[in-house]
């Protein structure tokens, strides 16, 4: 057995041995140990080095709370984690772990330089320090503060594991499962109620874990739970350990995070290594219990300066001794118990040092029987010891004098600053908190939430207590939950109930300016370095927070905010709760991205929408991008074509024979009803009353503030029928936006809107050759100029499917848009393919569509348009129906700055080089103009691999439209390019080629 | 994984200890929206629309749920539905209304099992014990849009829409086999 391993003492299996290695140094612990634990067995105190000063430390807690020992973990390649606390990892056979923050090894580490250099290090020392010369900055002192930042590092490899989430609704959620929690759910189990109970640790139990000499009702505590546990899930209750709440969102939605397979010695197939649960509870019981706070004294952080009741726990729990003659510092009773439990177990204790004057005779008279030395009002001024503490020094207290000091010998020394309820999460819910002068610290008030707080976590002492609250806040809840709560009574033996009182830092004989007593470990924020922020002027709490960095560590102050608060009150000369508390903000514990994620990685990270066509475009070794959740074929290249080769060609075959373009992923709406044509007149500016059956015709739609948010070709259908199709990525937003209008504004209207994108298959053809590719395949209607002119629909057959067909363009060349049924889209399209192949059918891309179309002019909305551009901005004054009494947006088109002279408009650009713009790239007037130049306009659309034969652009110019054949300049890094303003059509403008 | 919507044939697609999913036979599919006496809906329809949202009904040649206050969807059970729509587009003057066949743009993925109900808690934020068997409730999973039948305790299908699916099903599978790699 282990040198300080206590026969007979805690719940670790020290029959079945657990190997594992600390920084390539194999140990034993037993099967139920942590990492801290099994090391402290070991006598290893020394666990890591402090964040900024790079101080030794150990263990100073027992569980999720700890700041100081921070280890990697490694379970072969990718499975690497920085910074988990050694107190709550488990052990396992063949774990390895690491010690972190220092080179070239824990025991001499070269970054400890900082230490003696501390005066440097002080409040603000970022933002002192490194502001001049401000040259500096990039180079030196921005890599520097990055190098130094940070604790652990990170890692390198892809994480191999899977994470889950759940969604869990229950009637009560339970926070905590020691002494408060069980109750609450034993009161709360009752007709029918789902109750679960979460705990962060992997068994439940609470501070029973760490009491076994209590008695619950008659038995042994250890006794008592296990019944309990059992009796609990016989009757339905579930509980989740390893499970950390770690926030409390609106309407108690409570995020779980539950760890499944870090205790493993295996991973099981198939199994998250962890999982996300959001639950939402009818009712939630905070039953979190309290904190243990340290006493801030200088050297408070060696290795072997622990809390009392973490050593404690380490003794009852684990059976560890965390040292043979250890030292008590304290001003709470619970120390005392903590002492007594070490003396029996071994430990020779070489006094209690308490900074009360008096304390209960029972605990003195207990302290007498085991021979321990007692010293009351008395201080820690000091301790001693490199990479462990070997003495405590000690000095009495009378009337406010610190007298001389004396030396105690220890190779531990447990303190105790008195308890802080853990209110993190009642904070989440928004929580308000009152001061409470008797215990020196925050209580909880009152929340908004279906949530009580019970048990230590109110401020209560002792499991007798903490059992009563516990059973009396279930039976409250269960009442509005509108049942009856059991009535359990509890009677606790051998309870230890107890009280104490608060510091500031402990007075000391010596300079406190000198002094290294911490209150926050993670971030090395000392007493003084807050007593100098409020020096320097910082008044309130969040500012001596953020000037410090106290509490913003990732344990978030759970030990240093009381404290800190206490120092930073006491400086100000102000009361503690007139300074505030600062925001407690989830997560409760750290937790990794992984389980923020859960599922959404890799090919299952977002949805990835794909048109029928999709696979035909894959195997036809399309190149993809992305448009909003689609993915879209963008161009076909041929083998050792470059995009620009492959969109020339597309282009080039369009124009001259025929192409096909998968068109599917434009937005579709059924509009229907008697009031369809009245309805499409109050959405879009284009008038739709006089639109014949069977005619299409291009709706331009606006927000009510007169700016173009979509468009698309619409065709009358029928009397009362309408096919919308919308932008590809407009369609959701756009038929949102209508239902919004005919739910709020215009319920009176009889129409109907039903989402018909996915309904339909879409191809498009164009070219000359596109009617005749198409007319042998029609049943119903011909393809002429007469029957079937530019700018008709009709329902008809396509290839024997049943079809809407649109001849429609937006290429500038005889088109049509065939629309199937979605599962028939590819059967249509390798229809239209095979047929196509006598006139060399080419497919193209989004950006061949993207080519055509801006040599014909057409806008892309969200391309040329961003938000502030009009229909007339636009040139599209002909869209908007001028006699139409209103329409959305109709208003918004006469405010006073819409109808404004010199708004940006959209026009063409040549440039006189030949050169291709870059879209984007802002245009001035006068390139000659001093710097900072004025802009004018940018390029929206620019392409070079098109039909007219040279580059083209479209561009938003200050009063562009009446500038045409004015000379603009667009200036770039190397040199400055003038482009002529022209139309916005370079091709056909005639339109003499969508004649069939 | 986001397999190209045409991967999915009819039959099963994934099946564990815990679940199994499967593709269901393409059906029709009228997406309804109607107001005020539905009775005449319900005499060209042969079946109830009167039910609170969620709620079914069904007749030899349909099945309905009440998506909202003036929105249903009708799947075809068995056969040819040209009749009922015939019947419905004649009252249409007297009685206007939407009917929109969607038959092409949905999926439905049946999903089964002892553990299908928990299956569902991967991705649906709402409470599935609120759902009794015969209901059913247009929600979200995973963030996408779907409309849960509920026709048994370990019983329901899901209908998303074809390009969602995929997404939709990636996850029902891992989900089927992490259930089952549980022990319970």
């Amino acid at each position: 057995m282990s040198q300080y391993r206590v026969s007979g003492r805690g719940r670790v299996d020290t029959s079945r041995p657990v190997t594992f290695t600390f920084d390539g140094k194999r140990y034993t612990g037993g099967r139920g140990d942590t990492v801290a634990s099994a090391l402290l067995a070991n006598g290893v105190h020394l666990m890591g080095r402090s964040f900024k000063y790079h101080r030794p430390r150990g263990a100073v807690a027992a569980g999720s709370e700890e700041p100081n020992a921070l280890i990697g973990t490694r379970r072969g390649a990718g499975r690497f984690e920085p910074n988990t606390r050694a107190t709550v990892q488990e052990i396992w056979e063949g774990l390895e772990t690491s010690s972190q923050n220092k080179y070239p090894s824990l025991k001499f580490d070269v970054g400890a330089v900082n230490d003696a250099a501390y005066m440097l290090f002080s409040a603000g020392f970022y933002y002192k320090t490194f502001m001049w010369p401000k040259s500096f900055w990039d180079k030196v002192y921005e890599p520097f503060i990055r190098a130094a930042a940070g604790l652990g590092v990170s890692p390198t490899e892809e994480d191999p594991d899977h994470y889950a989430s759940r969604y869990l609704h229950c009637d009560v959620l339970i926070v905590g499962a020691g002494p408060t929690g069980l109750a609450a759910a034993r009161a709360a189990a009752v007709d029918g109620l789902k109750v679960v109970v979460v705990d962060e640790n992997p068994e439940a139990g609470g501070t029973l874990l760490s009491e076994p000499q209590a008695e619950i009702s008659g038995r042994p505590a250890w006794d008592w739970l296990a019944a309990e546990v059992a009796e609990l899930e016989a009757l339905g209750v579930t509980i989740m350990t390893r499970t950390t709440a770690i926030g409390y969102y609106h309407q108690n939605m409570i995020g779980l995070v539950q760890k499944l397979t870090d205790h493993l010695p295996k991973l099981p197939d198939d199994t998250p290594r962890e999982r996300m649960w959001r639950v939402r509870a009818g009712q939630v019981v905070l039953a979190q219990g309290a904190l243990e706070k340290p006493l801030v004294f200088h050297g408070n952080d060696r290795p072997g300066v622990m809390l009392a009741g973490s050593a404690q726990t380490f003794l009852n729990r684990y059976g560890v001794l965390v040292g043979k003659s250890p030292v008590v510092l304290t001003s709470h009773d619970s120390a005392w118990y903590a002492a007594f439990d070490l003396a029996d177990a071994g430990a020779k204790v070489q006094a209690i040092v308490d900074t009360r004057e008096g304390v209960r005779e029972e605990l003195q008279a207990e302290a007498r029987k085991r021979n321990i030395p007692v010293k009351l009002s008395h201080t820690g001024t000091a301790t001693s010891g490199r990479l462990r503490v070997s003495s405590l020094r000690v000095n009495p207290v009378s009337g406010g004098t610190v007298g001389a000091g004396t030396e105690i010998k220890c190779d531990a020394l447990l303190m105790s600053g008195g308890w802080t309820p853990s209110l993190h999460l009642f904070s989440h819910t928004k929580g308000s908190l009152a001061w409470d002068d008797d215990r020196n610290t925050f209580l909880p008030e009152k929340t908004p939430e279906d949530c009580v707080i019970a048990g230590a976590s109110r401020g209560l002492w002792g499991i007798e207590a903490a059992l009563k609250d516990g059973a009396e806040k279930g039976r409250e809840i269960v009442a509005a939950l509108g049942k009856t709560g059991a009535e359990v009574s509890y009677s606790v033996a051998n309870d230890r109930p107890g009280t104490g009182v608060s510091h500031k830092e402990l007075p000391t004989d010596r300079s406190p300016g000198k002094a290294k007593a911490f209150v926050d470990y993670q971030n090395d924020v000392t007493a003084k370095d807050l007593r100098l922020a409020v020096r320097e002027g910082m008044r309130s709490i969040e500012h001596v927070k953020r000037y410090t960095t106290n509490g913003m560590a990732t344990d978030q102050g759970k030990m240093s905010n009381i404290n800190g608060l206490n120092i930073a009150a006491d400086a100000l000369g102000k009361a503690p709760p007139q300074v505030g508390l600062t925001t407690f903000r989830p997560p409760y514990t750290p937790t990794s991205f992984g389980a923020f994620a859960g599922y959404h990685r890799g090919a299952h990270f977002e949805v990835t929408r794909k048109t029928q066509i999709d696979p035909w475009a894959e195997e036809n070794g399309a190149v993809f991008e992305p448009v909003g959740q689609w993915r879209r074929a963008w161009y076909f290249p041929k083998a050792g074509e470059s995009m620009d080769d492959a969109v020339r060609r597309e282009c080039a075959a369009t124009r001259e024979s025929v192409g096909i373009f998968d068109a599917s992923t434009l937005g579709k709406i059924e509009v229907v009803g008697p009031d369809a044509v009245e309805f499409m007149n109050r959405m879009y500016t284009n008038p739709w009353t006089k639109l014949g059956i069977g005619r299409c015709r291009y709706g331009l739609l606006l927000g009510d503030d007169g700016y173009i948010r979509d468009d698309g070709v619409i065709g009358r259908m029928g009397q009362d029928l309408f096919h919308v199709t919308t932008t590809t990525g407009g369609a959701a937003r756009v038929l949102n936006m209508m239902e919004d209008y005919l739910q709020t504004e215009w319920p009176d209207l009889n129409v109907w809107l039903t989402s018909t994108t996915e309904q339909w298959s879409t191809v498009a053809l164009n070219g000359p050759n596109a009617a005749k590719l198409l007319a042998p395949l029609v049943e119903g209607v011909e393809l002429t100029e007469e029957t079937f002119p530019h700018m008709s629909c009709v329902e008809c057959t396509v290839a024997g499917m049943p079809a809407r067909l649109f001849r429609v363009s937006f290429t500038g060349e005889i088109g049509f848009e065939v629309n199937v049924p979605a599962p028939m889209g590819r059967k249509l399209w390798e229809t239209l393919w095979e047929a196509g192949q006598q006139y060399g059918i080419t497919a193209y891309g989004t950006e061949t569509m993207h080519v055509l179309r801006a040599e014909k002019g057409y806008i892309i909305v969200g391309q040329d348009t961003d938000g502030t551009v009009t229909p007339f901005d636009a040139g599209m004054g002909w869209a908007v129906g001028k006699k139409k009494p209103d329409f959305v947006g109709k208003r918004g088109l006469a405010r006073p700055d819409l109808v404004a002279e010199g708004r940006k408009q959209l026009v063409g650009l040549l440039t006189e080089d030949n050169s291709k713009l870059e879209e984007g790239a802002q245009i001035v007037f006068d390139p000659n103009q001093p710097v900072p130049m004025k802009m004018v306009g940018h390029v929206t659309s620019s392409y070079d691999v098109g039909t007219s034969g040279r580059p083209i652009a479209l561009a938003l110019v200050e009063s562009g439209q009446s500038r045409m054949g004015e000379i603009v300049h667009i200036p770039m890094p190397d040199r400055t390019i003038a482009a002529k303003i022209t139309s916005t059509i370079f091709v056909d403008p005639e339109n003499a080629r969508l004649k069939i | 994984m986001n397999a190209p919507v045409s991967s999915f044939t009819p039959g099963t697609l994934v099946e564990t200890s815990a679940a199994s999913v499967s593709a269901a036979m393409p059906c029709t599919r009228l997406s309804l929206r109607a107001r005020g006496d539905l009775a005449p809906f319900e005499a060209a329809l042969g079946l109830s629309l009167g039910g609170h949202i969620g709620s079914r009904s069904s007749s030899d040649a349909l099945e309905a749920m009440r998506l909202g206050p003036d929105e249903w969807i009708l799947h075809s059970r068995s056969g040819d539905v040209a009749d009922v729509v015939a019947a419905m587009s004649a009252l249409y003057d007297s009685h206007p209304h939407s009917l929109v066949d969607v038959s092409g743009r949905e999926v439905t993925l049946v999903i089964k099992g002892e553990r299908a109900a928990e299956l569902l808690t991967l991705g649906c934020p709402r409470d599935i014990d609120t759902i009794p068997p015969g209901a059913g409730r247009r929600t979200a999973f995973d963030g996408v849009t779907v409309v849960l039948w509920r026709d048994g305790e370990t019983s329901f299908r899901m209908d998303v829409w074809n390009t969602f699916a995929p997404h939709v099903y990636d996850l029902l599978a891992i989900g089927s086999r992490e259930l089952a790699a549980e022990s319970h």
